[in-house]
């Protein structure tokens, strides 16, 4: 990374500095909140007694909660798959990054179940721009693992199987956190190898790759 | 699905006095007040919905609503988990006429996107919209997911190798096939959802017969 002299210090007590200090703790308690009591029954009002701030300080910064809501959304997705993608762009075999990639978000999630629950469940419940946001984020894994036809080459494989691959992943995740066991999704990291690569490499190398994951994790 | 009539085309119990057992002008009360719920639901949203929308449409009183529903969502989910029952149904009927499981799971899926690009209203609200109907409607959305997956479940004893395929399989090919369709439902094109027949083959049966053995059956219906 360049290092430009003096950069630092004059963004800190640049004009920008105050409105971005105050408004990232704004959206972290927004993901915490919703995490906590869904999107449906947050108000501002807890938002801003989370951080706290005050009223004035919200609406400076954003129109309403859905306004909020969106741009928190957009935080957790690029620090979640600043992650993810770090994994899935290594030198390693497809497989194992994608199995990489995967684990990484099952680990976060089970760290931080609040947050999984507004990235997985919440999200469908804050309308359509919020719906949109978490598809595009979907599609930026599924980029990844579309590279997994190259596993098959010659073969006509369906143009969207990246999308059945990560929404059977995704539905199983969506069924943990619904039941509030989002700790144990590490625990189903096998089940949801299995349902990511096998339309690419078939039940049985996806059932051995499961065995792997498995045994390597007691 | 059920697929609702104009107003007024429906059969209502003769007003005034008439001989009919208090059970069966009940039930068919029940029954509009369900097939009004999802329709008034489906065109003003979960939250913007009352109860005297629901009332109106489906023109019995306040008082009978209450005796029948505690509230507007116990109604609201009533008339979910029946649509669901009568979309099962279908989809029941036409997987049993087919014999071999790839077949049956083509026809059961075909019969699923027919009736949901029938009515694209309610496969929005039954697919989608569902989730903004709070966490008992999110859990009643999962239930029904989970409905499909016996159908799914057969590949088990079907693919050679079958017995070796975790048991979930269902599940998550479940969860792929609903994916699909509601990706589809969400960008406005309910009418194309037939167009999705062969993806959807595919996803159901990859996890049983490997992606080679899926794309050749999958090749088989579209030729």
């Amino acid at each position: 990374m360049m290092n430009v002299p003096g950069s630092s210090a004059s963004l800190e007590s640049g004009p920008m500095a105050p409105t971005e200090t105050r408004r990232q703790p704004i959206l972290a308690a927004m993901i915490r909140v919703v995490g906590a009591k869904g999107y449906k029954e947050t108000s501002v009002a807890d938002v801003i007694a989370e951080v706290p701030t005050s009223r004035t300080t919200f609406y400076k910064h954003f129109d309403d909660k859905h306004d909020c809501f969106l741009a928190a959304y957009e935080m957790l997705v690029e620090e979640v798959f600043g992650e993810v993608v770090a994994q899935c762009d290594g030198e390693a075999p497809w497989m194992s990054r994608m199995t990489d990639g995967l684990s990484t978000i099952v680990d976060r999630f089970a760290l931080d179940p609040a947050l999984a629950r507004t990235a997985v469940v919440e999200v469908a419940a804050a309308g359509a721009d919020a719906r949109q946001l978490h598809w595009n984020a979907i599609a930026r894994f599924t980029e990844y693992l579309d590279a997994g036809r190259e596993l098959t080459p010659g073969k006509e494989l369906p143009e969207n199987i990246s999308l059945m691959s990560a929404g059977a992943v995704s539905g199983l995740i969506f069924d943990e956190l619904l039941a509030g066991r989002a700790d144990k999704l590490p625990e189903r990291l096998p089940d949801l190898l299995f349902a990511m690569l096998v339309p690419y490499v078939g039940p049985q190398v996806a059932a051995a790759e499961m065995r792997r994951v498995a045994a390597s994790a007691h | 699905m059920a697929r609702a009539t104009k107003e007024g085309e429906r059969w209502k119990p003769p007003r005034g006095r008439h001989k009919l057992p208090p059970e069966v002008v009940s039930r068919s009360q029940r029954e509009r007040l369900l097939e009004a719920t999802m329709r008034v639901v489906a065109e003003k949203g979960y939250g913007a919905t009352t109860v005297t929308d629901l009332t109106r449409k489906a023109g019995i009183s306040r008082t009978t609503f209450y005796e029948l529903f505690e509230d507007k969502e116990a109604c609201f989910l009533a008339a979910y988990d029946n649509a669901v029952d009568g979309l099962v149904r279908q989809i029941n009927v036409a997987y049993e006429a087919e014999e071999r499981w790839p077949d049956r799971a083509r026809a059961g899926l075909a019969t699923l996107l027919a009736a949901l690009a029938a009515d694209p209203e309610l496969a929005r609200l039954a697919l989608v919209d569902v989730a903004a109907a709070g966490p008992a409607a999110q859990r009643r959305f999962r239930a029904a997911v989970q409905r499909l997956t016996p159908f799914f479940d057969e590949g088990r004893d079907f693919a050679p190798g079958g017995r070796g395929v975790p048991a979930n399989a269902s599940r998550m090919a479940a969860g792929a096939v609903v994916g699909l369709i509601s990706d589809e439902l969400v960008e406005g094109r309910a009418d194309e959802l037939p167009s999705l027949l062969s993806d959807l083959l595919f996803a159901t049966l990859v996890p049983y017969l490997g992606p080679d053995a899926a794309a050749r059956e999958v090749g088989e219906v579209t030729r």
